[in-house]
């Protein structure tokens, strides 16, 4: 039988939290606040692109910047956000390592809900043009934003979550 | 005031939004989601009017497609932070960095309410005056001080 994910990630997550940043990161009072900032700024410059191309692709808005025009327009900023969260997170992460392992509400964040919602938002990232190809955003398409709005609103349940099995 | 945050504590629906936890969760979650989401369209924004995002398109057609939307998430955002808020207001009345928190967020909403404004005042503008892009870096700072606020809050006086 397997040993479950978070028993082989132990050592890692030992050693990550052992290192002196980490360690850093953890007792200082303010340090760690503002490791929060850097990943929930991230966080809003990564769901504020997100939500505004999935809005877009719902037809709400005014034309006649198409939707495929608008997730182009926000495409880098979108994934300097995501850059900004992964760093972010990591660091928080690192800081408590070994609580946030064994933590099933950051365990079904990171390793099951993020990565579904992140292939998603690829796929409609890359599917938008077509989608509203004629002018017309199709039913797939409106489809595709809903699905994307409401993954990344269970990625933010399951954070929230998190201190309540800590 | 304590008082006043003490009586709204102990009203019967509040007392039943701190007690429930799946509805308090639940408020949190919206309270996030709709805080990022604002944050997030008013730094996209304030980029186009600072000429970082959007090069040579018109701001104010970029802008008045997103400011619904920004407002739209802000009062749900204002809606479940109140939520959050009654349950132990007679803690976060008093407490200092709370009111910063909300002295921060009244200044990005003048701020953006400003360069809301000023964006909508011309709407075939490519090139932005000085005057505006000042409004959108200080409406940037602000949002971004509102979030540190909130962290701080759990940080230093142990609430939320």
């Amino acid at each position: 039988m397997q040993a479950p994910i978070h028993t082989s990630l132990m050592p890692l997550s030992r050693y990550l939290q052992m290192t002196s940043w980490a360690t850093g990161i953890r007792t200082s009072l303010w340090v760690y606040p503002f490791i929060q900032l850097i990943h929930f700024s991230g966080l809003s410059l990564w769901l504020g692109t997100n939500v505004a191309g999935d809005l877009r692709l719902l037809g709400v808005g005014k034309q006649p910047q198409s939707a495929g025009d608008v997730r182009d327009e926000l495409f880098v900023w979108n994934w300097i956000g995501f850059c900004i969260v992964v760093l972010g997170g990591f660091l928080l992460f690192s800081a408590r390592a070994t609580m946030y392992i064994i933590n099933p509400a950051f365990r079904t964040k990171l390793f099951m809900l993020v990565p579904v919602a992140l292939i998603w938002h690829v796929f409609v990232q890359a599917k938008t043009h077509d989608w509203g190809k004629s002018g017309i955003i199709s039913v797939g398409g409106k489809a595709a934003a809903v699905l994307e709005i409401i993954l990344w609103l269970s990625v933010v349940t399951a954070a929230v979550e998190i201190p309540n099995f800590g | 005031m304590h008082n006043f945050g003490e009586w709204m504590e102990h009203l019967s629906w509040v007392q039943y939004v701190g007690m429930t936890a799946w509805l308090y969760s639940g408020i949190s979650t919206i309270h996030y989601f709709t805080l990022f989401v604002m944050v997030g369209t008013s730094v996209v924004i304030d980029l186009r009017v600072l000429g970082l995002a959007g090069k040579g398109k018109p701001v104010a057609q970029f802008a008045e497609q997103i400011y619904p939307w920004m407002w739209g998430a802000f009062w749900l955002a204002v809606i479940t932070g109140f939520l959050e808020f009654a349950t132990d207001a007679g803690d976060y009345l008093p407490d200092t960095v709370f009111r910063v928190k909300m002295t921060v967020i009244l200044l990005a909403v003048i701020f953006t309410i400003l360069l809301q404004r000023s964006v909508s005042g011309a709407p075939e503008m490519k090139l932005v005056s000085g005057g505006t892009k000042a409004l959108a870096a200080l409406s940037l700072l602000f949002w971004i001080g509102s979030i540190l606020a909130g962290v701080e809050i759990a940080a230093i006086s142990g609430l939320g």
